[in-house]
């Protein structure tokens, strides 16, 4: 048996590379095999075909996660279940961070309903850079994580499912995210969800950043005072919302002479004294050059960007970033909607 | 961990040595006049280069079948190498080892290896032989995908954590163990997650940039040297050439080595990283390029030109009495 073709249908983009960086070894940062993002992925399956999701769209990948959905879908899923119909999207595959941006942009063109996304922060960025206002359904698989939270797949998988059939109307369950834009020497560059660090190291390298020294600006979209990562240093200080309007832009510097020392934790298990020179409210569209003349840019924790002193940034918070489901809203509205009970007849 | 001009110029050189020292060999084997297999190991040079630059004197290196570029980062003689691969009484050896078996203990450097997985065992005993005699010293095992899976490397990995060794296992993953790709072969997704069963930190690093192995690399080293315990590092690179010399690589995609060459070439990322930040000038570099030609074109003539051990020499060096 299987869905209709005409059926609804939605993306879902599981990072093979998230979770192996650099932070297992300079901290205590877990691993997240990719056995148990297959599993995650199938139990999503379960809560999409239920409520008659018919496709899935999922990105093709080189590192198993793939070829661990295909042999999932070789066995019959559980007893009375009904699975998507599973497309792996024709492209070319690299290992690198470009197949996402390439499945992202390939599943908006296939007229998904929603994206769910397995991975880090940076996973998120990618994906958000090419989503559009197709909503967003983020599940924390990485490191660092602030922006996706920790969730059950079969829960997200019901709220992604409900708002991409129609179910849960969008709008009441899907909130707009801030996003900071980085210029390079007046070209936009890239963005991040969370956190844009410059760093005077000069290599990408091993991507993350853990260590204080070097550590040069800070501008933060939102800042928790419980996150973890870059982000925890502001919001050690001055918290700052997802919803607040604007966000936070420090300079950092030596703890020996900075007036205010945050004792951060910069990565699982590595807690670091970071010195902070100031801290200034960050107002969207208000373009901020950094200072450093050479070094790194960091997007929400890792390394991206190198430049040198003939190269100008700038960053700007902007309100036009991804749309997200808030999963707790889209399944309260299903139980005040009896969208999910029924009362017995019998 | 900032790297000075001069740390840059020795890693440049590090890595264009063992480039030319392999692209040499890919042309000599073809005439013939190398007795036995060649492994090369060019496309993997930020891997042994980012390890070595860490090492000293008191740190021991195991290696595999693929072992030129960890000899030349651990600091063996050049000439005596070539001399070794091309039999000659004068090589590193005495052209008993040839390429495969290739050593210099006065170096720190205890061998490739014919047998797959057989290094990581001697990089326990190594770790452990420094661990107790307090020099501070670290053991580095440098295998492949393929060895990998061995049981060998499963019980090293075992042994270093029960006795927190400073060891490094480093996975020099190159995508074929062989001829068979590792997506197949390798059950877990990426070897380093098998750190985690065995109780220490296992990461994965982009192999072909050298910057990107020197950091994971001296966190790993510095871990050892402080008795933290050991490592898995994953290095994900490609090889440029085949299993050995000779291979016809059936088994691989057409233009596949000539993209990875085209697009993510070691050498020439260090190069454009170097000289964009101005760190170096492309004639610094020039002038590493050229020495090191003079080198390795120096090194095959004198090898070629090297007696071959007599036959009085069968039996010496072969043995052992401790």
């Amino acid at each position: 048996m299987s869905l209709d073709d005409h059926a609804p249908s939605i993306g879902v983009l599981a990072n093979p590379a998230a979770g192996r960086d650099i932070r297992r070894l300079v901290a205590q940062a877990s691993v997240f095999p990719i056995a148990e993002k297959r599993n995650m992925i199938t139990r999503l399956f379960s809560s999409l075909g239920m409520l008659g999701v018919g496709t899935v769209y999922m990105m093709s990948d080189g590192n198993g996660i793939a070829d661990r959905i295909r042999h999932a879908l070789e066995t019959p899923p559980p007893s009375d279940q009904i699975w998507p119909k599973v497309v792996f999207l024709d492209m070319p595959i690299e290992d690198r961070a470009v197949d996402t941006l390439v499945a992202a942009e390939k599943m908006v063109a296939h007229g998904v309903g929603g994206i769910i996304v397995l991975g880090g922060d940076g996973t998120h960025r990618l994906v958000a850079s090419r989503a559009g206002d197709v909503p967003i359904t983020a599940l924390s698989t990485g490191t660092n994580n602030v922006f996706p939270a920790m969730r059950e797949a079969s829960i997200a998988g019901l709220a992604a499912g409900l708002v991409a059939t129609g179910q849960v109307p969008v709008g009441d369950c899907a909130v707009r995210n801030k996003v900071l834009r980085v210029d390079v020497n007046g070209v936009e560059s890239d963005l991040a969800l969370v956190d844009l660090c410059t760093s005077t190291e000069l290599w990408i390298g091993s991507r993350a950043l853990w260590r204080a020294e070097g550590l040069d600006q800070l501008f933060l979209s939102f800042a928790e005072a419980d996150a973890i990562g870059l982000s925890s240093i502001g919001g050690l200080i001055r918290p700052v919302t997802r919803a607040a309007e604007g966000g936070l832009w420090l300079n950092l510097a030596d703890p020996a002479s900075a007036p205010i020392i945050v004792t951060a934790p910069l990565a699982p298990g590595l807690m670091i004294d970071i010195g902070v020179e100031a801290v200034q409210d960050l107002r969207p569209g208000e373009a901020i050059s950094l200072r450093a003349e050479r070094g790194v840019v960091a997007l929400d924790g890792e390394r991206e960007i190198e430049f040198s002193q003939t190269d100008k940034l700038a960053v700007r918070l902007e309100w036009d970033g991804p749309l997200t489901l808030d999963i707790s809203k889209v399944m309260t509205y299903a139980a005040e909607h009896e969208l999910l009970h029924r009362v017995n007849a019998n | 961990m900032p790297l000075s001009k001069d740390e840059l110029l020795k890693a440049y050189r590090m890595m264009k040595t063992i480039r030319e020292f392999e692209e040499r060999l890919h042309v000599e084997f073809a005439t013939g006049e190398i007795p036995g297999f060649v492994h090369l190991y060019a496309g993997e040079e930020a891997s042994a280069t980012g390890f070595c630059m860490h090492l000293d004197d008191r740190d021991k290196i195991a290696s595999n079948h693929r072992g030129h570029g960890h000899s030349i980062g651990k600091g063996c003689d050049v000439d005596a190498m070539m001399a070794e691969i091309y039999g000659r009484g004068n090589g590193l050896c005495g052209g008993k080892g040839g390429s495969m078996h290739i050593a210099d203990l006065s170096k720190g450097m205890m061998g490739a290896n014919g047998i797959v997985g057989g290094g990581s065992p001697l990089a326990c005993g190594a770790a452990l032989a420094a661990k107790q005699l307090g020099t501070g010293g670290v053991a580095i095992s440098f295998f492949g995908d393929g060895a990998s899976n061995q049981g060998t490397s499963m019980e090293s990995l075992n042994l270093a954590s029960v006795w927190n060794l400073p060891c490094i296992f480093v996975v020099e993953n190159n995508g074929y163990a062989e001829a068979t790709s590792s997506k197949y072969s390798v059950a877990c997704d990426d070897a380093a997650d098998r750190a985690s069963a065995f109780n220490m930190p296992g990461v994965v690093v982009d192999g072909h940039d050298f910057f990107a192995v020197y950091e994971a690399a001296g966190e790993a080293v510095k871990r050892a040297r402080e008795g933290k315990g050991p490592t898995l590092i994953e290095c994900k690179l490609n090889r440029y050439y085949g299993h050995f010399e000779g291979d016809a690589q059936t088994y691989r995609g057409k233009d596949e080595v000539k993209n990875l060459r085209a697009t993510i070439d070691c050498l020439d990322r260090f190069r454009a990283k170097v000289t964009s930040a101005d760190l170096l000038s492309e004639a610094e570099l020039d002038v590493i390029d050229g020495e090191v030609a003079a080198l390795i074109d120096g090194s095959v003539e004198k090898a070629k030109a090297a007696p071959m051990p007599a036959p009085a020499e069968l039996l010496t060096d072969v043995y052992i009495s401790y």
